[in-house]
């Protein structure tokens, strides 16, 4: 029995424990007045490459600029009709609040800024490269003929004085670069003779508000069901954004619905009692709410990923509460927290240890979420400690009974020897290491479909644009110098395009040219203005006074610049290219200007070393490959896990070994075992390692440990065993029926959690000591 | 045309039939009229005589040459004077115009072109999506006047007029610069298929 000192020293920590979840509770409101600050970039999990902020802020801004648009291309029949309709149907979308800002669809809908007006001025200085030739061989003589017909056509828009020559409308004809044609009114593109119409939407809200997906998916799916005949294929990141929401809402009532049920069942079925089972849950809830608002407190807000994998690593605190409840009801009125102390200690200190040995690690999203989890298992654990000893909860007799049955059919006779179990060990470890493969590519992020992801590309050929994925970052002292420099990398491209490399680039310095090259542009117009000039107004018939007024016009040419450029309507879509000022001080690079160059169609891996020693030879010029670079800190991620993990093992082994002495082995052999087994089995059949698979892992581990831990200490209780083999029923349901999600990381977490739950409740019996125990 | 009476419905009837398959040249001559008048001839040829205006040279550019159209073909515009040239538009691209020049990528001179062939063959439905279309006279005598509906068009082009009777005889178009393009067709006659080109 308790002295009484002692009964008031326990009441006053579950009180004090009370105040502290109540301050919680005030704080989480207060943090949350204005919503959850919740981060949803992928990319925010990732480590901030410090040695390369600029890198960064090229990669943000090439994506920025595809997020919010969708393009759809339709084929039909009746393709006039069919467009119609569905543009009808998208600009109706959403009702009241419209799913779309703007919808461009018909031939008129580009046309509606002309760029004439804005670059008007500049057009002396603005020449094709065929015009540069042409005026540099010929002097231009044979671009009279084309202004006379130009003049004389009943199609024809011919400005005599400030363009006889059509130069602007050459510029911009060239600017163009994309396939996409009038057609019958509509906006269309051509591939092996089949015609698509066009149609892009730019989204109101953003890509992942769920009522503008419901309205869109909704749109499309009636156009669908009224032309059967109609073709689509649909690219941009609501499409995807869409389709993830809609798996994860399908699994979320199967998978999920499924476990949960499991559980409730499960619980009710040994525990026979509904107050039990909230007793269950109890510290679950306490521990995040004592997580929630001091992980916000320390990273200011918080990432998805963090708040779906912490609150499933918190989920391992059911462990403590189930331990103390399969004890309490098969002991009934002899039960003790007391015995139960070191156990319960020593598996929170080894969870916590794994966990804070992540929160050292410099993966931002590693750290939140080893906080956020380690601070949640603190809670719980608390809460078990403090609280659920003197809550009353109904011992059912069915517990003790189903508590021996299950010890009796599940308890082998022979144990594990430590020499077999090394022997099993290095096995395992050898088979590992000799077939295990490892995957970091950042498909597995990408839950759309294989046809999805087709599509996209497919639309992405045909409108012949990049995804920015691929691109040259280059920077430069000032504006002059960086248009030179860009227009020189320009022209090696070009080279290597001549010698039949397959590859395109976007260049801005293509569209603004280098001040010298405006220089020299317009010499070659004055140049044009004198002979060629004088014989097409002779030829047309016209006054000798046009000649005159022409040439007045290209006394005093400005010159183009970037900002002008991107100002006009027509260079808005290069605003993407430029990065403009960079910060000297913490640049990576040499310079104070820098701009990107998209390159796609780089298809060879010879492509891209050349790319690489390219851009090596040059200070001032870097190849990124975001894909790449994305999936090599995924792999970064992944081996920090690891190496994190095995120095927190190692230190666990330490404490362990000064508890246990010679059955500290037997504490690790659940844990270390079942990890290996998993390794081995993904070895074997193929499975490749990437970091979703590693945070099971981590799951394997922290609950493989608490199960050794109690066995060792409980060695021959069938209370402890119930509890174990709860826990890991439990959590096979929670998280091993994750392996049948359809989402790549989920599925490769709950794979893990299967193989390796799984193992560790095999393992577990073979492994118990013979005596000891408290 | 007198009520209808139900207790004599045997007259009136067939009386109402006969009056609305009558050509009243009371009830109006509309679009649908036209542009069925006008699809009649699936292949025209004839000479034209083209004068463009030059607001800001105060100046005027004749030209003159003959024509054949194929209803939603093409148009082949053969100029004769003051230069000999050989144009041809398509609803797809007006390729011939400048072959040094990306032709097939430029959708402003394609939707000129597009404009063109639309207007030639009273192509209602789709002129009307830019315009408003005005109609008036009769059969023999029509004039089509059209307006443009977004402002954007309004910065190019203030409006058209069509005027013909069998065929179409006039073309005007005003550009927004004060520019105005006159184009007369005359000497027109229908083609049969096997010589048209």
């Amino acid at each position: 029995m308790p002295t009484e000192s002692h009964e008031r020293h326990s009441r006053a920590l579950a009180w004090s424990w009370g105040l502290v979840l109540l301050l919680s509770a005030l704080a989480t409101t207060w943090l949350l007045r204005d919503g959850l600050p919740t981060d949803t970039r992928l990319t925010a999990m990732l480590p901030e490459d410090r040695q390369a902020p600029l890198i960064e802020r090229a990669d943000a801004r090439l994506s920025t600029s595809f997020e919010n648009r969708f393009v759809v291309l339709l084929t039909a029949p009746d393709l006039r009709g069919a467009t119609r309709a569905l543009a009808e149907r998208l600009s109706s979308a959403g009702g009241a609040s419209p799913l779309l800002s703007r919808l461009i669809w018909r031939d008129v809908d580009l046309a509606e800024a002309d760029p004439r007006e804005a670059l008007g001025a500049y057009r002396y200085r603005l020449l094709t490269p065929a015009l540069q030739q042409t005026i540099d061989a010929y002097g231009g003589a044979s671009l009279v003929a084309p202004a006379l017909r130009s003049l004389f056509s009943p199609a024809g828009q011919p400005q005599l004085v400030a363009d006889p020559f059509g130069l602007l409308g050459r510029w911009l004809a060239a600017r163009d670069a994309s396939p996409v044609e009038a057609h019958d009114g509509l906006l269309t593109v051509t591939d092996d003779g089949q015609r698509y119409a066009l149609l892009i939407g730019e989204l109101a809200d953003g890509p992942y508000s769920l009522p503008a997906q419901q309205a869109l998916t909704t749109a499309i799916e009636d156009f669908q069901q009224a032309h059967p005949d109609a073709g689509l294929l649909r690219s941009g990141l609501i499409f995807h954004a869409a389709a993830g929401a809609e798996q994860a809402k399908r699994e979320i009532s199967t998978i999920g619905l499924g476990a949960l049920i499991g559980l409730v069942i499960i619980l009710l079925v040994v525990f026979r009692s509904p107050r039990v089972l909230a007793q269950m849950l109890l510290p679950l809830g306490c521990g995040l709410l004592l997580a929630l608002p001091l992980t916000l407190a320390l990273f200011g807000q918080l990432h998805v990923l963090t708040l779906a994998f912490g609150a499933s690593l918190i989920g391992i605190a059911i462990d403590y509460a189930l331990h103390l409840q399969c004890e309490r009801a098969v002991a009934g009125s002899r039960f003790r927290l007391r015995p139960l102390l070191p156990g319960l200690a020593l598996a929170l200190v080894s969870s916590l240890l794994a966990y804070l040995a992540q929160a050292l690690t410099p993966l931002p999203g590693l750290r939140q979420m080893a906080t956020f989890a380690a601070l949640g298992l603190l809670g719980a654990w608390l809460t078990v400690v403090l609280w659920l000893p003197r809550l009353v909860a109904p011992a059912h007799p069915a517990t003790a009974r189903i508590a021996e049955r299950l010890w009796r059919i599940s308890m082998p006779r022979r144990r594990l020897s430590p020499s077999v179990a090394l022997l099993g060990a290095g096995l395992l470890a050898a088979l590992a290491a000799w077939q295990l493969t490892a995957n970091d590519s950042l498909r597995l992020l990408n839950p759309s479909s294989p046809a999805m992801l087709a599509e996209e590309r497919q639309v992405q050929r045909l409108m012949g644009s990049d995804t920015g994925s691929r691109y040259l970052l280059v920077s430069a002292a000032d504006e002059p110098a960086l248009l030179s420099r860009l227009a020189e990398i320009g022209d090696t491209l070009d080279r290597w395009i001549a010698e039949g490399v397959e590859l395109r680039y976007t260049n801005l310095a293509d569209s603004v040219p280098p001040p010298a090259v405006q220089q020299a542009n317009l010499a070659r117009v004055e140049r044009l203005y004198s002979e060629p000039l004088s014989e097409l107004v002779a030829r047309a018939g016209l006054p000798d006074s046009v000649i005159e007024r022409a040439r007045s016009r290209i006394e005093d040419v400005p010159i183009l610049d970037v900002a002008t450029w991107l100002g006009s309507a027509i260079g808005e879509a290069d605003r993407r290219l430029w990065l403009g000022k960079i910060d000297a001080a913490q640049a990576d690079m040499p310079g104070n200007m820098a701009a990107v160059m998209p390159l796609s169609g780089v298809e060879s891996a010879a492509l891209e070393r050349r790319l690489t020693a390219f851009a090596e030879r040059h200070a001032n010029v870097v190849y990124v490959n975001r894909v790449e670079r994305l999936s090599s800190l995924l792999g970064e991620l992944r081996e920090h896990i690891a190496l994190w993990l095995g120095m927190a093992l190692a230190g666990m082994a330490i404490v362990l070994a000064w508890r246990y002495r010679g059955l500290a082995w037997r504490v690790l052999v659940p844990p270390t075992g079942a990890v290996l087994i998993v390794l081995a089995i993904f070895g074997v059949i193929g499975v490749p390692l990437n970091v979703f698979s590693q945070l099971g892992m981590l799951l394997v581990l922290g609950i493989g440990l608490d199960a050794g831990i109690f066995s060792v200490e409980h060695a021959r209780r069938p209370s402890t065993w119930l509890a174990i083999s709860l826990s890991t029923l439990t959590s096979l349901l929670a998280f091993g029926l994750l392996a049948f999600s359809a989402t790549p990381a989920l599925h490769h977490l709950g794979l893990t959690c299967l193989l390796g739950l799984a193992a560790v409740w095999l393992l577990v019996p073979w492994v118990r000591p013979t005596h000891v125990g408290s | 045309m007198r009520e209808r009476s139900p207790r004599r419905p045997s007259l009136a009837r067939p009386m109402a039939v006969l009056l609305l398959l009558l050509p009243l040249p009371a009830l109006a001559f509309d679009l649908n009229d036209l542009q069925a008048q006008l699809g009649q001839t699936k292949a025209i040829e004839g000479q034209f005589e083209q004068q463009r205006y030059l607001a800001d040279l105060d100046t005027s550019l004749d030209s003159r040459g003959h024509f054949t159209y194929r209803r939603g073909e093409r148009v082949v515009w053969v100029l004769e004077a003051p230069v000999k040239d050989r144009l041809v538009f398509t609803p797809d691209s007006a390729s011939v115009i400048d072959e040094s020049a990306n032709a097939s990528n430029d959708r402003r001179r394609d939707q000129v072109a597009a404009l063109f062939l639309r207007l030639l063959g009273g192509d209602w439905q789709a002129l009307a999506e830019r315009f408003e279309i005005a109609i008036d006279g009769d059969v023999d005598d029509w004039r089509v006047t059209l307006t443009p509906k977004s402002a954007a068009l309004r910065e190019r082009i203030t409006g058209i007029e069509l005027q013909g009777g069998r065929y179409l005889e006039f073309l005007t178009l005003h550009a927004a610069n004060d520019d105005v393009l006159e184009v007369r067709l005359f000497d027109q006659h229908p083609l049969s298929d096997s010589n048209a080109d």
